[in-house]
């Protein structure tokens, strides 16, 4: 099927359209998808080298995290989004057993015990994986149901959901654990069940959440939460990386201190400018300019993925698509209100912009799956 | 699988999706603007504010404690200086667990539980936020690597130098020097607020001596800076800067050649020695044996070391010996000679019949004679004034004592600043007691005897002087009555500094100049008057001066006394560290000058020694005055008396030349009428 698909390709080498937009065809890219992507990636490399003090090795390792993750996009890309839906549902429970392997042979980084060392691989997060194989297997399921999903479907795809993200928990990375879940979800809300069932869950969920903070929270989840109402009750234990992320951000002002001026991260004040803060080093230097500049870059990426989803072939390409942008979405949002006080702090890395390893390249096989998606979408429409 | 699509609406479901994306792509929106609303209110609306906290995160405005102004002796030589050290630092705000830190620190360097106990109390104080606060003073360089290379672990933790002081002679210049030591709650809170202020960078403070005197002129001006300092409190730049200002260099009478010359004089005895220059008042030598280590109490002496210092009851180091008083003895008796010639008791002419004793009319008590108790039975015979102050005859004083009465006494002696400070800069002096009526009256509640005007005439009973007003004392003796108070400031950076005198004192002034002269002389044969046929006809102090030394090449004033020891504490008494009955042993006492009877020079150095438990005035104290005196004329200022006696006896020749030549000169104007 790939080898059909790649002749099938070649023949368009030599249509009468731009040889540019053959080549990219020909490597199964999407051109404004991967511009707005290498941009993201340039002005990330650019603020990194100023949050990390020019340290050239920070930028330079981020700067090959990038380029793999790039070629593992690339290599995504080459295969048909059918190939994905076929093998969807063996993947995903290749997945869930190499989530039961990493209980009982994992290895532990800093408190989650969610590494896999498998002699002759490189070490990775099995969790990690779930996060688009969760929502491949959903869109599977519900892409060969009536939509919109009655409660039978909603039910498994439910499973489908929890059942990874409970053993992700269990490796107490809740984090991940919780963009796992919503990726699935996102698949859900986007097959169209309805607003009142939704609505309905959110009522619950909100109503649960005082059982969950008195019953369930630990001590400094309750903190996380009691410090977002109020960062000054620790402003030095708590409270100070909001406090001093807020500082940075408020002093930049509207054109920012300039490009490696920013006193609040060089002078050491911001805790993990080159991971989870890193926004508040952009704002710092580069002042409300550079964030609008930013979320532009990031907007002009996702609106290309709502219209990759909204042009896909078929449905289970559809809801591949649309899970995986609002995935990123999601990403993108919940660290920004984190950094800037508009939701407590949970520990998400800004995506292409803070430091970072597997997960950057789990991005970009959402982005491979992507390109993947239009690819083959464009194909039949031609 | 196909049946299952072709169950489906195909163009239904895109709808709905489509309508989802829709709802998606809003929420998107919104939830961007939502963000963008907030990054708005943090830097546009409330920029202002956050920048001034970020300002006031990195932006320290930090004082720079002015340089201690430097202490030189007389010729130049450093007293006091200031050195760099390098302390471990704490910036309290910065650390988070403090018990972890200084349990972490200690594993480091050696930190004692004293230097932890000392920390906490400086924590204790006012202080100003994210100031630093000493932890340890004087690191070794391996201990600054080891906290160096540990710096990560250790926020809040600094090096920092400092400029120290340091005393280059160490316990020579114990007591009149002082020390300075670290500001404590009281003395912080003593200061007013622009005093505080200045005193905002500066950890010490002068705690005794010409350190606490002229505190004012040593310390300077306090100086500050804005500095940026990262999240570590280091300094990252230095962005304003207003230079504080160095105390004065203070220039000091002393002489740390005579110092040491004095301190080597007082050889194994405890005791002190006070030089004064009669010409100015300045203090030459001023020491107080045994000294103590000043530079100890700097950083922060242990509590090890400052017990030692304090439990030693016998050799008592803290305490100056020169400041505060002992019965003076017979070193008072040329003064009350001098207050019987001004008031008419005694005259050149008059003389008693000492028989050994004094005895009051009608009262069976007698005195004895102080001097003779030892010696054999039998008194001085014939004494007159001069031979009653060279042998030191105590009947002859009773006698004078008995008839001039304490008020004339008192009113007389208090001239010379008995029972007086009359020190300009050392406050601190004791005062001594010079007794009266009103005095007995005060303290005791009772009235005034007559036996106890008798014990006030050898410079016994309630009279007490220290060191420093004998040597005042005989500085004046020395200037025939001009007075001079005594101080150890000369000069304030190289420019002769005049201290203010609160209450000056008018010159003692005699009917007769030949008074001084008269009672100058007998102090002369003290030291002088040798051996001859004539019973009891020498000085008390020749044989252990002049006679000890044929060559000595100036003449010397001088007067022995000796005091009795009184109220020995049990404590002492019971001490294995020296033999009671040495502690027992009369202290000895010696007042001089010199050069005396010198046509050619003045008085260059008067002197006061005093020798605990040195038993002898003349043969213990005496010959210490002398080694004093010695290195002073002879060392230091290099006199050359053969060459003044020269001149002395050319001057003579030519005055007999001209006395013979005007009585020719006579003989022929006589001829010629």
């Amino acid at each position: 099927m790939i080898n059909q698909d790649f002749i099938r390709q070649s023949t368009g080498f030599f249509s009468p359209r731009s040889r540019a937009n053959t080549l990219s065809r020909l490597l199964h890219t999407d051109p404004p998808l991967l511009i707005g992507i290498l941009l993201l990636c340039s002005f990330g490399l650019l603020i990194l080298n100023s949050a990390s003090e020019g340290s050239a090795m920070v930028v330079q390792r981020q700067a090959i995290v990038m380029t793999i993750g790039l070629v593992v996009m690339f290599i995504v890309a080459q295969f048909n989004v059918h190939f994905f839906r076929q093998w969807a549902p063996s993947l995903y429970i290749a997945g869930l057993a190499l989530l039961v392997l990493v209980l009982f042979i994992g290895a532990e980084v800093n408190g989650a015990k969610s590494w896999l060392d498998l002699p002759g691989l490189p070490r990775f997060q099995p969790s990690e994986i779930m996060k688009f194989l969760v929502p491949m297997l959903v869109a599977w399921y519900l892409s060969s149901r009536p939509l919109p999903p009655g409660f039978k479907h909603l039910f498994w795809s439910a499973v489908m959901v929890l059942l990874p993200a409970g053993l992700i928990i269990v490796q107490n990375d809740t984090g991940t654990a919780i963009m796992v879940a919503m990726s699935g979800i996102f698949v859900v809300l986007l097959a169209g069940i309805r607003w009142s069932i939704v609505i309905t869950g959110f009522i619950a969920l909100l109503l649960a959440s005082p059982a969950w903070y008195l019953f369930l929270a630990q001590e400094h989840q309750k903190n996380r939460i009691l410090t977002f109402f109020d960062p000054y009750r620790d402003p030095t234990g708590a409270g100070y990386n909001i406090i001093q992320s807020q500082i940075a951000i408020g002093s930049g002002g509207v054109y920012g201190k300039g490009y490696g001026n920013g006193a609040q991260s060089h002078l050491d004040f911001i805790p993990e400018s080159n991971t989870d803060f890193i926004l508040a080093v952009l704002a710092e230097e580069f002042g409300l300019l550079g964030v609008v500049f930013l979320i532009g870059l990031y907007l002009f990426v996702l609106f290309r993925g709502f219209y990759i989803a909204w042009s896909g072939k078929d449905t289970f390409s559809r809801l591949l698509a649309g899970s995986i942008t609002l995935t990123f979405f999601f990403y993108v949002f919940v660290n920004m209100a984190m950094v800037s006080g508009l939701m407590p702090v949970i520990g998400l890395p800004l995506p292409l912009i803070s430091r970072g390893g597997t997960a950057v390249i789990t991005l970009f096989v959402g982005f491979g799956l992507l390109m993947s998606i239009h690819t083959n979408a464009r194909r039949r429409i031609h | 699988m196909a049946g299952k699509w072709q169950l489906k609406d195909h163009e239904a479901e895109r709808r709905i999706f489509n309508r989802r994306l829709v709802v998606a792509g809003t929420f998107v929106f919104l939830l961007f603007m939502a963000l963008v609303a907030k990054l708005i209110n943090l830097q546009v609306v409330q920029h202002e504010y956050f920048s001034a906290r970020s300002d006031g995160n990195r932006l320290h405005s930090q004082y720079v404690p002015p340089a201690r102004g430097l202490i030189f002796d007389r010729a130049g030589r450093l007293l006091a200086d200031n050195q760099p050290i390098f302390n471990l630092t704490v910036v309290r705000e910065q650390v988070g667990d403090l018990d972890e830190t200084l349990a972490f620190i200690s594993e480091l360097i050696n930190l004692s539980d004293d230097d932890i106990e000392q920390f906490r109390t400086r924590l204790q104080r006012n202080r100003v936020p994210f100031s630093s606060v000493p932890l340890r003073y004087v690191l070794t360089d391996e201990e600054k690597s080891r906290v160096a290379v540990n710096s990560h672990l250790l926020p809040g933790v600094a090096i920092e130098p400092q400029f120290v002081r340091h005393y280059p002679l160490a316990s020579l210049t114990a007591h009149s020097v002082g020390y300075v030591s670290e500001i404590n709650r009281r003395e912080l809170d003593s200061l007013n607020d622009e005093e505080r202020e200045n005193y905002g960078g500066t950890n010490h403070i002068g705690k005794t001596g010409i350190e606490r005197t002229y505190e004012d002129l040593l310390h300077g001006k306090v100086g500050y800076e804005i500095v940026e300092k990262n999240n570590r409190g280091q300094v990252m730049r230095r962005l304003d800067r207003t230079d504080p200002v160095a105390g004065k260099n203070l220039t000091l009478h002393l002489d740390s050649r005579l110092q040491i010359a004095a301190e080597k004089a007082l050889g194994k005895y405890r005791g002190a020695v006070v030089a004064i220059d009669p010409a100015t008042g300045g203090i030459l030598a001023m020491v107080s044996k045994p000294g103590f280590d000043p530079n100890l109490f700097v950083t922060g002496i242990s509590s090890k070391d400052y017990s030692g210092l304090i439990t030693d009851q016998v050799n008592t180091p803290l305490f100056d010996r020169t400041t505060n008083p002992y019965p003076p003895g017979s070193t008072v008796k040329p003064f009350l000679g001098l207050a019987g010639l001004q008031h008419g008791f005694v005259d050149y002419d008059f003389a008693i019949e000492d028989p050994g004793y004094f005895r009051l009319p009608g009262v069976s008590y007698r005195w004895g004679d102080y001097t003779l108790r030892t010696a054999i039975g039998g008194g001085h015979g014939h004494t007159d004034l001069q031979k009653a102050i060279f042998q030191s005859c105590d009947t002859f004083f009773y006698d004078l004592g008995n008839r001039m009465g304490i008020d004339t006494m008192h009113s007389f002696m208090s001239q010379f600043g008995f029972g007086q400070n009359f020190a300009v800069d050392i406050d601190y002096a004791r005062t001594g007691v010079l007794p009266s009526r009103e005095w007995k009256r005060a303290t005791r509640g009772e009235p005034w005897y007559p036996g106890d005007t008798i014990n006030s005439s050898i410079g016994q009973g309630y009279m007490w002087a220290t060191p420093m007003q004998l040597a005042t004392a005989a500085a004046i003796m020395a200037n025939k009555g001009k007075v001079v108070q005594p101080r150890l400031i000369k000069a304030t950076d190289g420019v002769p500094y005049e201290p203010e005198i609160a209450n000056p004192v008018p010159d003692v002034v005699v009917e007769d100049q030949d008074y001084w002269r008269y009672i100058q002389e007998s102090m002369t044969m003290v030291v002088h008057r040798p051996y001859s046929d004539t019973f009891r006809d020498y000085g008390t102090a020749f044989e252990a001066i002049a006679q000890a030394d044929r060559d000595m090449a100036y003449t010397m004033a001088g007067k022995s006394g000796s005091a009795q020891v009184v109220g020995i504490s049990q404590e002492i008494l019971s001490s294995e560290d020296i033999e009671v009955s040495d502690l027992n042993k009369d202290h000895a006492l010696f007042i001089s000058f010199a050069p005396a009877m010198n046509t050619q020079i003045d008085p260059q150095i008067a002197i006061a020694v005093f020798v605990e438990n040195g038993e002898h005035g003349s043969s213990v104290a005496g010959p210490i005055a002398k080694a004093v005196t010695d290195a002073y004329l002879l060392d230091i200022l290099e006199l050359d008396f053969a060459a003044m006696k020269e001149k002395e006896l050319q001057e003579a020749e030519a005055a007999e030349a001209a006395k013979k030549e005007a009585e020719a000169a006579r003989l022929i104007s006589q001829s010629d009428d």
